[in-house]
């Protein structure tokens, strides 16, 4: 038992402190079972971009897919919730991810087509995965993807535990 | 030349030896230049000087010099190299002449050439001071034997460029002494010839038409040409010689870089290639090609390879997996799984009432110490005797619920309170399900507990007893103590007062005495805020505390 492990510092704790203070803030804003299914969709939302802010905001600008992603927060943020909701309800869609990406990430894949080596189609898929992957080569993007699973996982514990301490009286 | 050599010099001090970085550039040169030193085909070669010249200048001129990678590792000594070029130059100058009268009046050998003497001359300079794969050795003993009527060269020779009376001697007698200074550019010449007649002869009559031009750069051309053949064949018969990786000193090691170049060049020889101590050093290995486009794309694709495999112990369950297509493949399903998994907690958060008040208390409580939990609620514990495996990431196998408890007899979680509330999508919840017997495994729940609770800010009192948490801190009035009293010690040093409310949660941890670490609430002029303060409880019972600082809620 080990308070003292606690690294203050660790991704972890830095994830989640963030995302428990958004957490927090998002069902102060309504309180939750009187939600109709709508409004749980926008408070999923809401949540799912706060945990992915935190995420981001957790590893700074250290590494260039938290770049991306918060580049994309703040871009994305002003436009519309629907918008949003296409974009997000692609993501399962390897396809149609590329489609919503294309607007924004062409110009990223001109350029970026020169830097990257053929990895061939699964490297594709994994710059599409990863944000910001597109204008990487294969070896930044492996990088890149390392830390990004590392990033996930700890952010799929974190959502978990508070999932389950939520849920758990 | 000397000039783009020099520029040459200073960029390759920066030791940016990086092969991507001007593979285009050196490929031309390198390829040139590999051509000219491995080829056995000397006539070719002849053919080949000026593409020659022009990739040696290149090559001099490219600071990154990637063929120099495999060949020169540790090219990049400016002084000497300009020492070199000056006497190059003064033996140009001065031997020009004289060696024309000499080239006639041929004695043993067929080639009495200046530039054959000079080229040990330079040989030796450039493999100590350039680290050069040309082994000087092996060479110089060759062409000192076949040198030896160049003793009334030597002395002008030896007064250009102040080398020492060995120098005579050897081309004089023909005598071949090992010294311990064998490396040392006057001593080289010392080594006993291994001749080759038909390689000498032809490198002889290189060097003569060579030489015949009288420019400088054929004759540095010549010198590389010679050299080369020489040195490979040299090399076959120095196998034994210790490797040495490449530097830019003076080497005084005992034919080490010559071996180095003997190896580079030499393809037979060369065993194993020591794997590149950074990313700068590659060693061409046995049966494979030097030029530097291949090089790099060898760096490129260890580099790949290093990352795959770190990967694949990021990513669960791909040991067996080899290839890259395959294991992007299963990288690929991983982060998307992972990515589901975010979206799917998102939901669940979305959708289960905190309820944090209520039962914040025991759930914490529980949690916390989960240890080896006897209480089946905890989820968290730590359930280290749980068989590490991909948590979650079987999605490509429709794990049942009842796989998820039979799975792990550990599990302590009770699955009923998530099934109903996760009735509209059963995918993630088995997917959860499995995963959760697994949690423990995959953090260090007592530190994200104690996050959670801190973060969560509520008023929470533990039942649990234990290390770490107090129960019940409300009602404790020791802590609440220990509350004030930090509140005090706090106000002691600071102009705004904060005025104590209550101890909302705290944990200890015993050290050197005890730790506390509380979570006070409190009002500072007259503002409701939070604190986390640290209070060492020494074993006399005496406090002192540690820290105090605003809580950001």
């Amino acid at each position: 038992m080990d308070l003292q492990n606690m690294n203050p510092s660790s991704l972890k704790s830095r994830f989640a402190t963030r995302f428990l203070r958004a957490l927090t803030k998002i069902n102060a804003q309504k309180p939750i079972s009187s939600s109709s299914s709508r409004e749980i969709f926008q408070r999923y939302r809401r949540i799912k971009v706060a945990a992915d802010k935190s995420m981001a905001y957790s590893v700074r600008s250290r590494r260039s897919w938290s770049r991306a992603t918060l580049w994309r927060l703040r871009t994305r943020s002003p436009r519309s919730r629907l918008a949003t909701l296409a974009r997000r309800s692609s993501v399962k869609t390897r396809t149609t991810r590329a489609a919503s990406h294309g607007a924004t990430v062409v110009d990223r894949k001109s350029h970026g087509k020169e830097n990257k080596e053929d990895g061939g189609v699964e490297a594709e898929e994994l710059r599409e995965l990863v944000p910001g992957g597109e204008a990487m080569d294969l070896c930044n993007l492996l990088d890149e993807t390392a830390h990004y699973i590392k990033c996930l996982t700890t952010q799929v514990q974190v959502m978990r535990t508070i999932a389950n301490l939520y849920s758990l009286h | 030349m000397a000039e783009g050599l020099r520029t040459a010099e200073q960029q390759r001090n920066s030791r940016t030896f990086g092969i991507e970085m001007r593979t285009n550039e050196l490929n031309s040169a390198a390829e040139k230049v590999g051509n000219c030193f491995l080829s056995p085909n000397w006539n070719n070669s002849m053919d080949q000087s000026n593409p020659f010249e022009s990739s040696l200048s290149s090559m001099a001129s490219s600071p990154s010099a990637s063929n120099a990678e495999t060949v020169l590792p540790g090219y990049g000594d400016n002084v000497l190299i300009r020492k070199l070029i000056g006497r190059l130059e003064n033996i140009c100058d001065s031997t020009y002449i004289s060696s024309q009268s000499l080239i006639k009046p041929s004695n043993n050998t067929p080639l009495n050439s200046i530039p054959k003497l000079n080229l040990p001359l330079m040989d030796s300079q450039i493999i100590e001071n350039l680290n050069l794969p040309f082994s000087s050795d092996p060479g110089f003993v060759q062409r000192a034997a076949r040198f030896s009527s160049f003793g009334g060269l030597n002395s002008s020779l030896g007064s250009q460029v102040k080398f020492p009376d060995s120098l005579d001697e050897s081309f004089v007698s023909g005598k071949i002494q090992d010294s311990a200074n064998a490396r040392k550019r006057k001593s080289i010449h010392r080594r006993k010839a291994k001749e080759t007649p038909s390689m000498a002869a032809a490198a002889d009559a290189k060097v003569m038409l060579q030489f015949s031009s009288a420019n400088y750069l054929d004759f540095c051309l010549s010198c590389q040409i010679l050299i080369a053949p020489e040195f490979q064949i040299v090399a076959e018969s120095n196998a034994k010689r210790s490797k040495q990786d490449g530097a830019d000193e003076e080497h005084n090691g005992d034919g080490e870089t010559e071996n180095d170049g003997n190896r580079k060049q030499n393809k037979e020889n060369s065993k194993v290639a020591e794997a590149p101590k950074d990313y700068v050093h590659v060693r061409a290995r046995r049966g494979q090609a030097t030029d530097s486009h291949s090089l790099a794309e060898r760096v490129r694709r260890e580099k790949i390879s290093q990352r795959m495999k770190f990967l694949q112990d990021l990513v669960p369950g791909c040991n067996k997996v080899t290839g890259k297509a395959v294991m992007l493949d299963e990288i690929i399903n991983y982060v998307q799984s992972l990515q589901r998994q975010v979206e799917f907690l998102s939901m669940k958060l979305a959708t289960v009432n905190p309820g944090m008040n209520m039962n914040m208390e025991a759930l914490l409580s529980k949690d916390m110490f989960g240890s080896h939990g006897s209480i089946p609620h905890t989820l968290c514990s730590n359930d280290s005797s749980a068989p590490p495996f991909s948590f979650g990431y079987q999605h490509q196998q429709g794990l049942s619920v009842h796989n998820a408890a039979t799975g792990n007899t550990e599990t302590r979680f009770s699955l009923n309170p998530l099934i109903p509330t996760l009735q509209k999508d059963r995918g993630p919840v088995d997917r959860l399900i499995n995963a959760n017997h697994q949690v423990g495994s995959f953090w260090e729940e007592d530190d994200l507990h104690s996050i959670v609770q801190m973060g969560l800010g509520q008023n929470q009192s533990q039942n649990h007893q234990a290390e770490g948490q107090v129960t019940d801190a409300m009602a404790d009035k020791g802590v609440q103590e220990l509350g004030r009293f930090a509140v005090e010690e706090n106000n002691k040093g600071q102009q705004q007062k904060v005025e104590f409310s209550k101890v909302v949660q705290a944990a200890k941890k015993v050290d050197s005495g005890t730790k506390y670490f509380l979570r006070i609430d409190g009002s500072e002029n007259g503002e409701k805020k939070s604190f986390n303060a640290e209070i060492l409880v020494k074993p006399s019972k005496e406090k002192e505390m540690l820290s105090f600082s605003a809580a950001k809620l």
